[in-house]
């Protein structure tokens, strides 16, 4: 239903353009769920804000990247070639696509009641009047799992908790009734048991509704619980992409790997935890050859740091952008 | 909300009682009062010699005799109970009859200054912050400096100049000839908005300036808010989108300074009015001071500070109107 190729992101800025995110490619089937790993600073969020034309204005999306969207009556179109105003982007903005965030308290606005926002958004794509859409706002909001939606539809976000305003949150997304939803670190600001409840009614709900979905996270252990497949991005790109038992199970990327190595888990309780070496480094000055090579535990001098990896295949629908694998391909072939 | 607006109303009239002391007081503070004045004035130069004792009985004939608690409680009294403010001693009349057409005129020019104010300063800013950086935002960032460095009867004169020279003469004043006279009719009232449109224009010039930069750094920062691109996600269309997210909150510092906004214009009403010709309250005020004619100045202090008072009370109710979270605070 959404496949990206070429999709670069660049900014102008004070000094310079700046290019966090080079020349991606993903895709998102109905009824699955892509998972986007990665550290803060990879591209991950900017990334799917491009999939909405919602870069702010200094932002730019190469013009040969394609952003191929199926809608629900079946019409595929261009994404990047709709712009970031008119009729065509704001039908998909909300009623195709849905989009939820981080900071529930943040991403609503103050001072409108959570019914006063639903019912806007519920009207802005679905031909019903008013009545009807409070009810499907009810309605909706039951369904998230808030009692009482009665009277918590016409409460105001700072009169609910953190965990009720997040699945009001999901609530608001999904009135509209978007096909695919991109959820960009629904849980990061949530407890751990919170947290837990949110993943659970995120993955029933895709199941019921059958939605697509893209889910942010910087967590690999979220991850392998609500995602079909991968895409781990480093430093604005996709160096390993592929189903997530796969990835999980056999990663073939040393980022990747190092990923799980820093991953706490309970079975190694009294083993300390391997944390990759070395922070992400600045966009603005962007490692040359491979993105990784300064904090790869098995670079290989003078093509790594010199040479950008090619995408290669090592499974099935599981590719991976390291000389590694291409040396070994080569050595068994 | 109805709590808030009745715990606001009490906290209103507290004000206005301990404001209508002060005025009071500050009235007493000139040494002096207007039965001295006027043994002075009526006597001086008749070679008749006043003793104390004439002066004493003038004192009792106008009940500037009893002790100050005594005369506050009468003459608040009936100002509240009549809506009489007492005895302008230098007319010979009632201070009613004094200020009358005044307050009104003098009020038309206040709302008339921040209705203007306001309907520039607020699309002006959203416009400026929308688009910023572009050439737009950067000459109305000029404009505003200029606007607060212009002294404003400065802008007066030269606005009289070029309106003199485009419209040609009868622009002072807050009436054309022959109309200031005339018993209050539809005519004279758009002959008053035909003329307030100047001094409302000069006295809001400086609050423009101030407020389209106030509301450009509001706007900027509600723009770059998560729930404006979360609103942005859901399709809202652009306009409205700006309007019924960002806009509100940044009209929020606006709104919270209106009283100041009515206090400054108070303040620099009374020159703007000489250099126009402008009837209003301010010299009265000054007159009635150095007559020690004090229930006049009483009065239009009193109103002055009223106003204030009032609209500080409505800037509150705007405000927990806007942004819901404020009535938190009453709990």
């Amino acid at each position: 239903m959404l496949k990206v190729e070429n999709l670069s992101i660049s900014f102008r800025t004070d000094e310079g353009l700046i290019t966090p995110v080079q020349d991606i490619a993903f895709e998102v089937q109905p009824g699955r769920t892509l998972g986007i790993v990665g550290e803060s600073g990879s591209g991950k969020s900017i990334s799917t804000k491009a999939l909405m034309q919602l870069l702010p204005g200094n932002g730019i999306i190469s013009s040969e990247a394609k952003i191929l969207y199926t809608d629900k009556s079946g019409k595929t179109r261009d994404i990047n070639r709709l712009g970031k105003k008119g009729r065509a982007i704001r039908h998909i903005r909300g009623g195709e696509i849905g989009m939820i965030f981080q900071e529930p308290m943040a991403s609503f606005s103050p001072v409108y009641t959570i019914g006063n926002q639903m019912v806007e958004a519920i009207r802005l794509h679905r031909n019903v009047g008013r009545k009807d859409a409070r009810r499907i706002a009810v309605e909706m909001l039951d369904k998230v799992g808030i009692s009482n939606p009665e009277a918590r539809v016409d409460q105001y976000p700072h009169e609910m908790s953190g965990g009720m305003r997040q699945r009001a949150m999901i609530a608001l997304a999904l009135s509209a009734g978007p096909a695919l939803l991109i959820a960009d670190e629904p849980t990061t600001a949530l407890d751990v048991t919170i947290q837990a409840q949110v993943l659970e009614l995120m993955r029933n709900l895709q199941r019921d509704l059958s939605m697509g979905m893209i889910f942010i996270t910087h967590d690999l252990g979220v991850i392998s619980h609500i995602a079909d497949d991968v895409a781990v991005m480093y430093l604005g790109t996709i160096v390993e992409r592929g189903p997530t038992d796969k990835v999980i199970h056999e990663p073939a990327h040393p980022y990747t790997q190092g990923l799980i190595k820093a991953l706490p888990s309970v079975d190694r309780l009294h083993d300390r935890l391997t944390p990759i070496p070395g922070d992400i480094p600045s966009p603005n000055d962007r490692p040359t050859g491979c993105p990784f090579h300064t904090r790869c535990t098995k670079v290989i001098a003078g093509l790594c740091d010199q040479h950008q990896p090619q995408i290669l295949q090592v499974g099935e629908d599981h590719t991976v952008r390291c000389f590694l694998h291409e040396k070994q391909q080569r050595a068994s072939a | 909300m109805l709590r808030f607006t009745l715990e606001r109303l009490v906290g209103m009239i507290v004000t206005m009682v301990l404001v209508s002391m002060m005025v009071f007081l500050i009235m007493e503070i000139p040494p002096g009062d207007y039965a001295d004045r006027y043994a002075f004035r009526k006597y001086s130069g008749t070679g008749i010699a006043i003793t104390e004792a004439d002066i004493e009985a003038i004192r009792h004939d106008f009940g500037l005799d009893k002790p100050m608690a005594l005369r506050y409680v009468d003459w608040i009294g009936n100002i509240v109970l009549h809506g009489d403010f007492g005895q302008a001693f230098a007319f010979e009349t009632d201070v009613t009859k004094v200020i009358g057409d005044k307050v009104w005129l003098t009020m038309a020019i206040l709302f008339g200054t921040l209705l203007l104010t306001y309907l520039i300063a607020i699309p002006i800013g959203i416009y400026a912050a929308v688009r910023r950086a572009s050439f737009a935002d950067y000459g109305l960032t000029i404009f505003s400096y200029l606007g607060l460095a212009l002294p404003n009867f400065l802008l007066a004169l030269i606005l009289l100049y070029f309106v003199n020279l485009w419209f040609g003469a009868d622009i002072g004043g807050l009436f054309s000839t022959g109309m200031s006279d005339a018993p209050w009719s539809f005519a004279k009232a758009w002959d008053l908005i035909k003329h307030l449109w100047l001094p409302a224009f000069v006295l809001a010039w400086s609050a423009v300036a101030y407020q389209i930069q106030t509301i450009r750094a509001t706007m900027s920062d509600e723009l770059n808010k998560l729930s404006v691109t979360a609103a942005r996600a859901r399709g809202v269309p652009e306009t409205k989108l700006l309007i019924k997210y960002p806009a509100r909150l940044a009209i929020n510092p606006v709104v919270s300074t209106i009283g100041f906004d009515v206090n400054r214009i108070f303040s620099e009403l009374p020159i703007v009015a000489v250099v126009l010709g402008l009837t209003e309250l301010g010299e009265l005020l000054l007159n009635a001071y150095l007559d020690l004619d004090m229930y006049v100045a009483g009065a239009i202090l009193l109103m002055l500070t009223f106003v204030i008072v009032l609209m500080n009370f409505i800037s509150d109710l705007l405000l927990a109107w806007l942004d819901p979270r404020i009535k938190l605070g009453s709990n």
